[in-house]
């Protein structure tokens, strides 16, 4: 399916030319470590001991009889340092290490994946820096605190909308300053040409259990699998080893934010046209003038004018479908999960969840589904009341 | 594709029979003002500026410090677009002759169309283009459609510090000018020039059958005093944006600034 490090048109190396010797080391430490046995024994050894995988696919009875169709929710959230980010930055630190590299810089939205990558940073005593909208330093305080104690560096940026597009931008302007001794650890499913199939090489772990669970549990496999999509790095990670199951649906959750048609969202394939952003060609948000258009949405984690690569060429190709869902229906989820099953959700797995609800009505009892629950709700406790403070919990 | 000859061509030919290096600067059009942008140009034009880099801001970029970061940001809350650009340059080019290049980011010309964007570029007599977001193995499609334009643009080449053996690829049919990136990173790190400058200079000079000018953190002449006997010129931009800024765009202080540059440049 890749070709010219191309997923059909989408993907590809648009950086400036400073980076292509670097994306070349790259590509090289990459599949030699991807093809090293002992690469693989490593990563997995941490994923094991450290991250304490594998995570459950928790049959969720009472939601499943509520909505009439059998709901499995794969537990991403109970990684260690609360979502699916880390299994991703496991892998690449390993890699950063492999290549000598010292320090490393991440991007960070929701600043799950900037507390993973420092959380990776201070096991393998690496220095680290995390860039992070001022926006989102704000709505996510707390992985503010989190990534401090663990001796990261968090870098405010001020820059455009202050949030996880601008925050990649400074990621990838140090980067191109200091890449002879600075890995950078990219937390999506974005950016030039290997990281999106890094990225999911290293999420894949999440559909390899999930497929070996189903099949124990069920004794086949699921009729949809369900995920978020911001960058898509947890849906590409979800939907990786079903890619080939051509009778098991795949459905992207984009966060439609105040709704598509007050223009407040961000849901790239919902209105977006094929853009380039972030060294990648894919679907991008963008202006009348051909500029990237600030995204909104409750949830930082998929508050990204763009998405990954692969994900354009499963949605071109029709192999995935895209849907989107409103800031108000994934509170709404949320909330439903706190109550019917007792777990808080991380408000991006809670989009996923709505849809999946919407999409149960239209299954049979005897049918499956699998939601990706990419993460915990810690972080969003202060979003997610003063959503509430109005309109109370019930 | 006929052609007629490329400004920027011409130009270097001219420097080349008289024995002068070239000097470039950089503006990002529609700072303050669309007009003041047209009339910049000319003052540059008489000034003596070889070729002007014209920025087209975009809201993301990447190669660009913070100088021209917030320089973009500011024209695009002006409204200033592609299209205000085109038209701009097509005014001034009833009576200006000076060789102008875009500089820009991919997406935009994606957006325009790129076949409609080579096509208006030639229409309205742009003679280069820098794209920092387009390495070599990318511009396929940009230099396929401006192959297929009579008059097109020229697609300039960067290469960089760490190129190393890609600079060969990367200008075997280049054409203009190779514009030499002399730091890591983004524009306007101020003279923070890369260690070994020279000797990577003097490797592109070898390989190259075009000139080759140095771009990123030069301020004055002196920056560039010590590599002189390489180069066949620079490019000033973050600086000259903060100059203008400093004095209002007042249009006698880039004069002055540009033949002070000019002169120093060509001084033994």
């Amino acid at each position: 399916m890749m070709k010219n490090k191309k997923y059909g048109e989408y993907g590809g190396q648009y950086v400036a030319e400073s980076l292509m010797n670097t994306l070349k080391e790259l590509e090289t430490a990459y599949g030699e470590a991807i093809a090293d046995p002992k690469f693989i024994e490593e990563y997995q050894y941490y994923l094991k001991e450290y991250v304490g995988r594998e995570t459950p696919l928790y049959y969720a009875a009472k939601l499943s009889e509520k909505y009439g169709t059998k709901i499995y929710l794969k537990r991403e959230d109970l990684n260690h340092t609360g979502a699916h980010k880390i299994n991703n930055v496991i892998g690449q630190i390993l890699l950063a290490k492999r290549m000598g590299k010292k320090k490393v810089i991440a991007e960070t939205g929701a600043g799950q994946h900037g507390v993973a990558t420092a959380t990776g940073a201070a096991l393998f005593g690496m220095e680290c820096t995390v860039y992070m909208g001022e926006e989102d330093m704000e709505r996510q305080a707390l992985n503010v605190f989190r990534m401090e104690m663990l001796g990261a560096k968090v870098e405010c940026v001020k820059t455009g909308s202050r949030t996880l597009k601008d925050a990649t931008n400074e990621a990838i302007r140090t980067w191109a300053k200091t890449a002879e001794d600075t890995f950078y650890i990219i937390g999506s499913a974005v950016g030039p040409h290997p990281y999106p199939e890094m990225v999911k090489e290293f999420q894949r772990v999440i559909s390899v259990e999930a497929k070996k669970q189903i099949l124990e549990k069920e004794g086949r496999l699921p009729d949809c699998v369900i995920a978020c999509v911001g960058g898509g790095s947890n849906s590409i990670g979800m939907f990786a080893e079903f890619i080939e199951e051509k009778d098991v649906e795949l459905i992207g959750v984009e966060a439609a934010g105040f709704g598509i048609e007050t223009g407040k969202h961000a849901s790239a394939f919902a209105v977006g046209k094929p853009g380039v952003l972030h060294g990648m060609r894919s679907y991008l948000l963008q202006d009348e003038d051909g500029n990237v258009q600030i995204a909104s949405s409750i949830s930082a984690g998929l508050d990204y004018p763009g998405v990954g690569p692969e994900h354009a060429y499963l949605h071109d190709t029709g192999r995935a479908t895209y849907v989107p869902i409103t800031d108000d229906e994934a509170m709404e989820a949320l909330l439903e999960l706190c109550k019917v099953e007792g777990i808080i959700p991380a408000i991006e797995s809670a989009h996923a969840l709505a849809y999946a609800f919407k999409k149960a009505k239209t299954m049979t009892k005897d049918q499956i589904m699998i939601v990706n629950l990419s993460g915990r709700g810690d972080k969003d406790v202060h979003t997610i009341a003063d959503y509430f403070k109005d309109r109370g919990y019930n | 594709m006929s052609q007629t000859e490329n400004r920027i061509e011409k130009r270097f030919a001219e420097l080349q029979a008289e024995g002068k290096k070239a000097f470039i600067t950089y503006m990002t059009a529609g700072l303050p003002d669309m007009e003041t942008t047209k009339a910049l140009i000319r003052a540059q034009e008489e000034a003596g500026t070889d070729i002007i880099e014209v920025g087209v801001p975009f809201s993301d970029p990447t190669a660009d410090g913070p100088v021209i970061q917030d320089a973009s940001y500011r024209s695009i809350c002006n409204g200033t677009n592609l299209k205000k650009i085109f038209q701009a340059i097509e005014e001034i080019r009833v009576d200006c002759g000076i060789p102008i290049v875009f500089m820009m980011y991919y997406n935009t010309i994606m957006y325009y169309g790129i076949e409609a964007f080579a096509a208006k570029c030639a229409q309205v007599g742009i003679d280069g283009l820098i794209v920092p977001d387009l390495p070599k193995e990318e511009q396929d499609e940009l230099q396929e459609a401006l192959d297929q334009t009579e008059n097109a643009p020229i697609l300039i080449q960067l290469v960089s510090p760490v190129s190393g053996d890609r600079i060969p690829m990367i200008l075997e049919n280049a054409r203009g000018f190779v514009y030499c990136v002399s730091s890591m990173g983004v524009t306007g790190q101020a003279a923070d020039f890369h260690k070994n400058v020279r000797a990577y200079l003097e490797n592109v000079k070898k390989i190259s059958k075009i000139p080759v000018m140095m771009g990123f953190g030069i301020r004055t002449s002196a920056d560039v005093e010590q590599l002189k006997d390489i180069i066949d010129g620079c490019i000033v931009g973050s600086h000259f944006i903060q100059l203008m800024e400093q004095h209002q765009y007042d249009l006698e202080v880039a004069k002055n600034y540009i033949r002070t540059f000019k002169k120093e440049l060509n001084e033994a």
